[in-house]
């Protein structure tokens, strides 16, 4: 192991699980602390299927990767994949440790995990220190040094160590270096799991899945946590942080959605809000309160797009924000609050009583 | 605000936080209530002394120093 988190850090390797953080930092935070090494494998996010291919397809270099960032002779290594799916049945089979996580939205987040991991529920921690060091939950109860990382991460750790930093790095942008995987789903020809890497055209990734069609008005970048665009902006738009910035997005863990063009797009947005309200663990007030309310203020602006309705989603918007033990009601906030300007066009028209979709259900869903 | 030399940075633990509410009356300005009484911060940074007593008086211990 001469050095694998020097190599990792010329590399520039980044969590690939959607928080981007230096893959590097984290293995010499969990060596010195001899944390316990959880590979995520959940693929938590709404469209996510990265984790289960690599599961399905690279499984010995995972396991190497695994290997390269615990170090040592007798690593602590577990694999968290959802109960019963057949990405826990394939690790299971080659005899690995599995971690069987509920098929809950937040049961996949890293201290959802290692609550998990030590025999608690698979629900989130407040995070008062990063657990690479060690803490205690909530109620006092001692947790040991623990790590996660992402399945993708984990794969690219032994590819680098193969392969080297320099062909690492010979994809991608200087600053968001390496190659990516990205499911590309919903209403596209050939929906699947397509190698990219920050910096291509949006439209680009989205050909290699038989392109846009002609008849999508809108694509979604990473799930429930990610934002929404107009098939416009989608053509015009550069895959990297500094394009998905702008309208408020980032990279995430590689999703990328063509909305269903027969659905109002509102009703799209209102049933993944409504999902994301049911999915909160119902430990921290402003999520377990707020995400219903937000739920509800969403299906009322719907139903009578008006000013004052729009400045009320805004503020309860607000008002989700960094208020958790984990970032779900930030996620649903910021997916919220991209589609509410993203689909301006459709709520003007709802006012209209003029829903493209011609459906009349608005007047009644509730 | 006190200057940030001086100020103790305040958090709320999400998952203890049963919104007493107590923290509003002892930090106002810097912490205010939601329409539930789930506290919301305006700022991190408040004085020292305010701040180790408004922990001390939180009823679920939820209050604490960065």
């Amino acid at each position: 192991m001469t050095n694998i988190a020097e190599l990792l850090e010329t590399a520039g390797l980044t969590g690939r699980g959607g928080a981007a953080f230096s893959t590097a930092i984290k293995l010499k935070a969990a060596r010195e602390n001899g944390a316990e090494l959880i590979v995520n494998a959940c693929d938590g996010e709404l469209g996510a299927a990265k984790d289960a291919w690599i599961v399905a397809h690279h499984l010995h270099e995972l396991i190497d990767g695994a290997a390269l960032v615990a170090g040592g002779r007798r690593p602590h290594i577990r694999y968290a994949a959802h109960r019963g799916s057949r990405t826990a049945g394939l690790l299971a089979s080659a005899g690995l440790p599995v971690l069987e996580v509920p098929h809950r939205y937040v049961s996949s987040e890293e201290t959802a995990l290692i609550s998990l991991a030590q025999g608690g529920l698979a629900k989130p921690m407040t995070k008062r220190a990063p657990f690479v060091f060690g803490g205690r939950d909530s109620q006092g109860r001692k947790v040991p040094p623990t790590v996660v990382l992402n399945a993708e991460t984990v794969w690219r750790v032994s590819q680098i160590h193969r392969l080297g930093a320099e062909w690492f790095r010979s994809f991608g942008t200087s600053a968001e270096p390496g190659p990516r995987l990205v499911a590309v789903g919903g209403h596209v020809a050939r929906p699947g799991m397509y190698e990219a890497s920050a910096g291509v055209a949006l439209s680009d990734l989205l050909d290699s899945a038989g392109g846009l069609p002609p008849d999508a008005r809108h694509v979604g970048v990473g799930g429930l946590g990610g934002v929404v665009l107009t098939a416009a902006e989608a053509r015009s738009t550069i895959w990297e942080t500094p394009g998905m910035k702008r309208h408020g997005g980032a990279l995430g863990p590689g999703i990328v959605t063509v909305w269903n063009p027969a659905e109002c797009p509102i009703e799209t947005a209102a049933r993944m809000i409504s999902y994301g309200a049911g999915e909160s663990a119902g430990q921290c007030g402003p999520c377990m309160f707020g995400m219903p309310a937000l739920a509800a203020d969403w299906t009322d602006l719907a139903r009578n797009p008006t000013g004052k309705g729009r400045d009320h989603l805004l503020l309860r918007l607000s008002q989700l924000e960094r208020r958790g033990a984990c970032a779900h009601p930030d996620g649903v906030a910021r997916f919220a609050q991209s589609a509410l300007r993203t689909l301006a066009p459709e709520f003007a028209a709802h006012a209209n009583h003029a829903c493209q979709k011609g459906h009349k259900r608005h007047a009644q869903f509730v | 605000m006190p200057s940030s030399s001086e100020a103790a940075r305040i958090a709320v633990d999400r998952v203890l936080c049963t919104g007493h509410g107590v923290c509003a009356q002892t930090l106002p300005g810097a912490i205010v209530l939601d329409e539930w009484g789930y506290p919301v911060l305006r700022h991190e940074a408040v004085e020292p002394e305010a701040a180790a007593l408004a922990v001390k008086l939180c009823p679920a211990r939820a209050l604490y120093l960065r």
